[in-house]
């Protein structure tokens, strides 16, 4: 017989209240977690007048896209009143490449950490790992002076270099991870039929990682793309990346504090990672949690 | 195809000798089987002749090459694996053809060498699924078929059948004995399994902690099993052993078998005339007296010509179907026998066992080697 001391009986009024009690928190902190996203939107949605006037938390009169055009091409960031979008291009061009290059890399270094073992290679693994505990401050001075010597001080390809170094990493220990539970006989038998290094890698092992290239790919997305401190210390004026430049035009006030610009830029700001999870979003927990049970 | 030489192989990791100075020879068409438990080196040994691990010491031909520093890929070796190892991104038909591609053989003869290995493995209407859609006795096929369409001069196999369920297993057995007589193919196998290996071999070598024990045929190793372990190992339901004492009783040979815990108690006098060595040398030792459960037969009269009839008692019965299980008892020794089912036994049964001593093994106590 089954143990039927945890079947519990049906419609008791504990249970009611039970249930009761656990929707009203769970609607609670709905709220409370949606709020500030809500007062964003809402806001960047009004004119001044409506702000100035109207409650934080009321609707707006009408769907109102200026304060969203005015940051876009617009708003001052310091003495320059070209809106977000110089920056917004500047962050494509630097994020797009840093991505590919540290996800490329590190799939690159955790199939051979995993597959072409040599003497030294866990120390070696051991010694990346240890990589994603350096926190960012600790590497702005040998990273200042590592692009001077580069010449690359000031420039996107900086920023890029900075990025896939820092990133890879973490996308050492992705890919590492993922390959360590393909089983190596795949590799022999590949190498018995004659595949090299880099065509077992391209041919076979590469086609089977998608579930972790998404999770590499989203991860340095959102870390490229989300970094204030190296893009404030590497780079001047006109080859800040988007997060930078926001900084500034929310700090840039000509006469009265525009909220609605500043709602609308950060919402510009945020929608890249935004629009990455949604599409990816579901592969990221599956590639996250790929391998960690058999099946 | 081609034969295989292996000289004073030995391969170490770190300190550790895994395979110790092992020698071997196969001849061209002939089928070998590394047979020994987990942990025995039979595996290591076979990636030493795929080329999978380099060799410490000694010397391994294919035909009349070295190739202890050849890459795996140019040894004319082909390796069906025990996982399949199969490319999970690939269809059967890529799978298969993926070694000519790498060998840059040309499309149109790939399609063709591919679609007669298929067809010969009945695989063919499989050609455009993914492994992932297969059972496993058709993964099992198609990693055949990936060794197969190489036409190499060795085939290398690593228990290929443990991770098929017993119906498919015997099915892909005959299969591979099949194979391997049409082909006159060359062929290392790895197994733990001994029946596998008994049913497929030319030839056997039992490795024990990276030595050869026993290279011989399948039916020498089952005859004449050159110690206890041996013995022990090869044959389902194993051999009996039982311990005796050798004296010389009117100029024959007789191993005296207590059937009492006293020394000088009851004893069972079982003669070793016409034993195929001499056992001059031990008379007065202890030996290990190795008897299988086939050669103990039911019989009804007293004596037996070439046999000694010994009563005893029946312990447990059980009927396999074909044959019946007998424990009997022998005094203090219980042994098992391996009956005509027809024999209608029941616990408590006295029987008299006829052994059929031309077939017995003599083994030395203190070294457990057959005399």
């Amino acid at each position: 017989m089954s143990n039927l001391d945890i079947v519990r009986p049906e419609n008791s009024s504990f249970q009611w209240v039970g249930r009761l009690l656990i929707w009203s928190i769970l609607l609670l902190f709905c709220f409370w977690f949606l709020m500030p996203a809500y007062v964003v939107i809402s806001t960047s949605l009004k004119n001044l007048e409506e702000i100035r006037g109207g409650s934080l938390l009321a609707l707006p009169h009408e769907l109102n896209f200026t304060a969203w055009q005015h940051a876009w091409n617009q708003a001052c960031i310091g003495v320059q009143c070209t809106g977000l979008q110089p920056y917004f291009m500047n962050s494509v061009m630097m994020a797009i490449p840093a991505v590919l290059f540290s996800t490329i890399l590190g799939a690159l270094t955790g199939y051979t950490l995993t597959k072409w073992r040599f003497k030294g290679s866990n120390i070696i693994f051991a010694l990346i790992l240890f990589g994603c505990f350096v926190p960012f401050q600790v590497v702005i001075l040998p990273m200042a002076q590592t692009l001077g010597i580069l010449r690359l001080t000031n420039t996107v390809y900086g920023l890029i270099l900075v990025h896939s170094v820092y990133g890879l990493a973490f996308t050492t220990l992705f890919f590492r991870n993922y390959y360590v539970t393909i089983p190596d006989e795949l590799i022999r038998a590949a190498t018995i039929d004659g595949a090299g290094f880099f065509t077992i890698f391209f041919r076979i092992l590469l086609p089977i990682s998608p579930p972790i290239i998404v999770v590499a790919v989203i991860w340095q997305f959102t870390q490229i793309w989300n970094d204030f401190l190296f893009g404030v210390s590497f780079t001047t004026g006109g080859s800040q990346p988007l997060m930078v430049a926001l900084n500034n035009l929310v700090n840039t006030t000509t006469g009265v504090k525009q909220y609605n610009v500043d709602m609308a830029a950060a919402l510009i700001t945020a929608a890249p990672t935004l629009l990455v999870y949604i599409v990816a979003g579901r592969y990221f927990v599956r590639g996250l949690t790929a391998g960690s049970v058999k099946g | 195809m081609a034969s295989l030489s292996i000289r004073n192989a030995v391969k170490r990791f770190g300190a550790v000798e895994v395979i110790k100075n092992v020698s071997l020879d196969l001849n061209d068409g002939e089928f070998l089987v590394l047979l020994g438990a987990s942990g025995c080196g039979k595996s290591t040994l076979l990636n030493m002749i795929a080329g999978l691990e380099n060799i410490t010491e000694g010397e391994i031909r294919i035909g009349d090459r070295v190739v202890n520093d050849v890459h795996p890929k140019d040894r004319d070796i082909a390796m069906v694996f025990q996982s399949y190892a199969l490319y999970p991104n690939m269809t059967v038909e890529k799978n298969i053809a993926f070694g000519l591609e790498m060998r840059g053989i040309p499309k149109e003869e790939r399609n063709k060498l591919v679609s007669e290995v298929a067809t010969m493995l009945q695989i063919d209407h499989l050609l455009d699924r993914k492994p992932a859609q297969l059972s496993g006795g058709q993964r099992q096929r198609v990693a055949m078929g990936r060794a197969l369409v190489r036409r190499p001069e060795i085939f290398l196999f690593d228990e290929p059948l443990s991770n098929l369920d017993a119906k498919l297993r015997l099915e892909m057995r005959t299969e591979i004995k099949r194979l391997h007589k049409e082909l006159n193919a060359t062929i290392v196998y790895v197994t733990h399994d001994q029946i596998e290996a008994m049913t497929l071999a030319d030839r056997i070598a039992i490795l024990k902690d990276g030595i050869v024990q026993q290279y011989a045929t399948p039916a020498e190793i089952y005859n004449k099993p050159t110690n206890v372990f041996i013995a022990s190992l090869v044959g389902s339901p194993p051999m009996n052993f039982l311990n005796a004492r050798l004296e010389t009783v009117d100029d024959d040979v007789v191993a005296h078998v207590p059937l009492t815990k006293d020394p000088d108690g009851q004893k069972l006098d079982l003669s070793l005339k016409g034993y195929d060595s001499d056992l001059s040398a031990y008379i007065g030792k202890e030996v290990i007296i190795g008897i299988r459960p086939e050669n103990i037969s039911y019989t009804e009269e007293p004596v037996k010509d070439g046999h000694e009839v010994v009563q005893g008692e029946v312990d447990v019965v059980e009927p396999t179907g074909a044959d019946t299980l007998c424990h009997i008892k022998w005094g203090i020794n219980s042994v098992l026998a391996r009956i005509n089912n027809r024999i209608d036994v029941a616990i408590g049964d006295k029987f008299n066992c006829a052994i059929d001593m031309k077939r017995t093994n003599v083994f030395d106590k203190k070294t457990e080697t057959r005399i």
